[in-house]
């Protein structure tokens, strides 16, 4: 009851996006992180923008909020076209001592400015509209083929929905112990860093006693329950493609098609 | 004077998403010197939320919290200090301890007063006495004591910053009736002893009854009764229909009045409604 928390940043809603089946969605992330990878043209990268920004149309999430998600890589970005500017050869536009910038460099630059801010906001879309459990249930049904070659399928997702499961009450006994050692003066904010590491111990400590305490009494429940791996055993929701997804499809299909085809006949200058 | 103030407080948690609740509204609360106030409400009513106000851990988004009569977010850097004058007692404390011995876990406030070690030892035995513990516990390891006896010792370590106001959030639950007597008492006597606060949160309406000299009972993050003890159990059906409970006895005397017995339903605890009862009895007997 600390505060509200949000694991991941789903922000529920019922835009086109947010209907979309989870498995939809994750083969479509690929296909969209692909078609950033192909997109080389100046064509095809507006082409990209376009396809961008209809997602965020249609996912009703504030743009805002799209990238702020990138913030956070803003550096990596640019140093990554940074990079690109001083090493890709072609005609100097510059030159000084041993600084060359080319003009095949800026323009490389410049699309993988953009390409990597659009790779990550297309990304973000997903995990704004789609709610972990909904993730990790996507996931195991993908994944399900795998059980012939004995891949452990339903012990993952049974990990993988405990995990997500108790990642909000870690977080909420995370803050609850900050607040608790902050009531006796716990101070985080001054001294140098091996002070403020140190801070944080009296909050480490406890959460992985409580952690451990959690994790034997749930096994003792699953087995009380006699659980054992996932053979026969049912979902209450099961994932049904609808329409929609089928639409999804073919729009993403046509948008890679039309990418590949941009880059074909209309390729860059350079 | 009034040790702590809560003036007209209101608290929204994640304002301006969609998850937006508003968690308190408009409460108020004065507290002097060595009262010992109740806290009452359904879960979910915005007990917790309104205990992290008393000392600064959550800033009210409109109204004040005042400690010897100033706003302790008018400097908010000095936020830390206020800390050590309103000792705040989580639910389960014991899951806060982190030290190796009980000396050092009791020791973690007062080191963060920048007390100095001949201080600091003084007072981890005095709170250790307070909490009924003695001098043999101070060496041993808490994670092989008892829930109650760690419990003790995590009391004892916001008992040691010496606060002028203590607040504990239900700090009986879970535990056996006589730890829970145990404890009660003795924070009764460190109340006595050091003339300091208490408010205590707890959904026990015996313990309310026995212990408490006012309560302030909230509903959905708004003040729903605020007064002494028997004016605010004398509304016992409200407080029903709140999805709380009034002391047994109450509902005994209750009981009895719409029987159409005279008695005085103000008697909330064993004692007075033993007196009352007998009172009841004697005048039958002249009858």
């Amino acid at each position: 009851m600390t505060r509200d928390i949000t694991v991941g940043q789903f922000l529920p809603g019922h835009s086109l996006l947010h209907r979309l089946d989870p498995r939809t969605k994750i083969v479509l992330t690929f296909v969209f992180i692909i078609q950033v990878f192909i997109s080389r043209s100046a064509l095809s990268l507006c082409f990209l923008i376009f396809v961008l920004g209809f997602l965020i149309t249609c996912s009703h999430v504030p743009a805002r909020k799209v990238f702020r998600a990138v913030r956070p890589m803003i550096p990596v970005i640019v140093f990554t076209a940074l990079i690109n500017i001083f090493y890709v050869d072609g005609d100097p536009v510059f030159h000084y001592s041993f600084i060359r910038i080319t003009d095949k460099g800026l323009f490389v630059g410049f699309t993988l400015l953009v390409r990597l801010t659009a790779l990550i906001a297309g990304c973000s879309l997903i995990t704004y509209t789609t709610s972990l459990n909904a993730l990790a249930a996507g996931l195991e049904q993908l994944l399900a083929p795998l059980k012939r070659f004995h891949f452990p399928v339903n012990e993952l997702s049974m990990t993988l929905s405990i995990t997500l499961r108790f990642l909000p009450t870690i977080a909420e006994e995370f803050d609850r112990i900050i607040d608790a050692q902050k009531a006796r003066g716990a101070d985080f904010s001054n001294g140098n860093l091996i002070k403020k590491i140190h801070a944080y111990f009296p909050i480490i400590l406890p959460l992985f006693m409580s952690s451990f305490r959690r994790a034997f009494e749930l096994t003792n429940a699953i087995e009380c329950r006699c659980y054992q791996g996932g053979n026969g055993r049912t979902k209450m929701n099961v994932l049904r493609l609808s329409r929609l997804d089928v639409q999804a499809i073919v729009f993403f299909c046509a948008a890679f098609g039309l990418s590949i085809a941009f880059n074909l006949f209309f390729p860059s200058f350079f | 004077m009034a040790i702590i103030e809560l003036r007209t407080i209101s608290f929204r948690y994640g304002a301006g998403t969609p998850f937006e609740k508003q968690a308190l509204q408009n409460i108020s609360l004065s507290v002097d010197r060595g009262d010992f106030i109740g806290i009452i409400g359904h879960t979910g009513s915005g007990k917790s939320t309104l205990i992290r106000h008393f000392n600064g851990l959550l800033r009210p988004d409109s109204g004040q919290v005042l400690v010897n009569n100033e706003d302790i977010w008018k400097n908010p850097r000095q936020i830390r200090s206020v800390r050590f004058q309103i000792g705040l007692v989580f639910q389960y404390p014991e899951t806060q301890i982190f030290e190796d011995t009980v000396a050092q876990d009791i020791a973690y406030g007062p080191k963060n007063m920048g007390l100095d070690q001949e201080t600091i030892n003084q007072r981890v035995l005095e709170a250790l006495h307070f909490v009924g513990l003695d001098d043999s516990y101070l060496d041993r390891n808490p994670f092989r004591m008892s829930g109650g006896e760690m419990r003790r010792v995590a009391i004892a370590g916001v008992m040691a910053m010496k606060p002028a106001v203590l607040v504990l959030d239900e700090p009986t639950a879970g535990l056996d009736p006589e730890g829970r007597r145990n404890l009660l008492k003795h924070l009764e006597q460190y109340r006595r002893k050091t003339n300091t606060a208490i408010i205590m949160v707890s959904h026990s309406m015996e313990d309310i009854a026995e212990h408490v000299q006012r309560v302030l009972v909230l509903d959905k993050g708004k003040t729903a009764f605020e007064g002494s003890v028997p004016s605010v159990f004398a509304h016992a059906d409200e407080l029903m229909q709140l999805g709380l409970d009034v002391p047994q006895m109450t509902k005994v005397l209750l009981g009895l009045k719409a029987k159409g017995y005279s008695v005085d339903t103000s008697a909330v605890t064993m004692d007075q409604a033993e007196h009352e009862l007998l009172r009841l009895f004697e005048r039958k007997d002249h009858e």
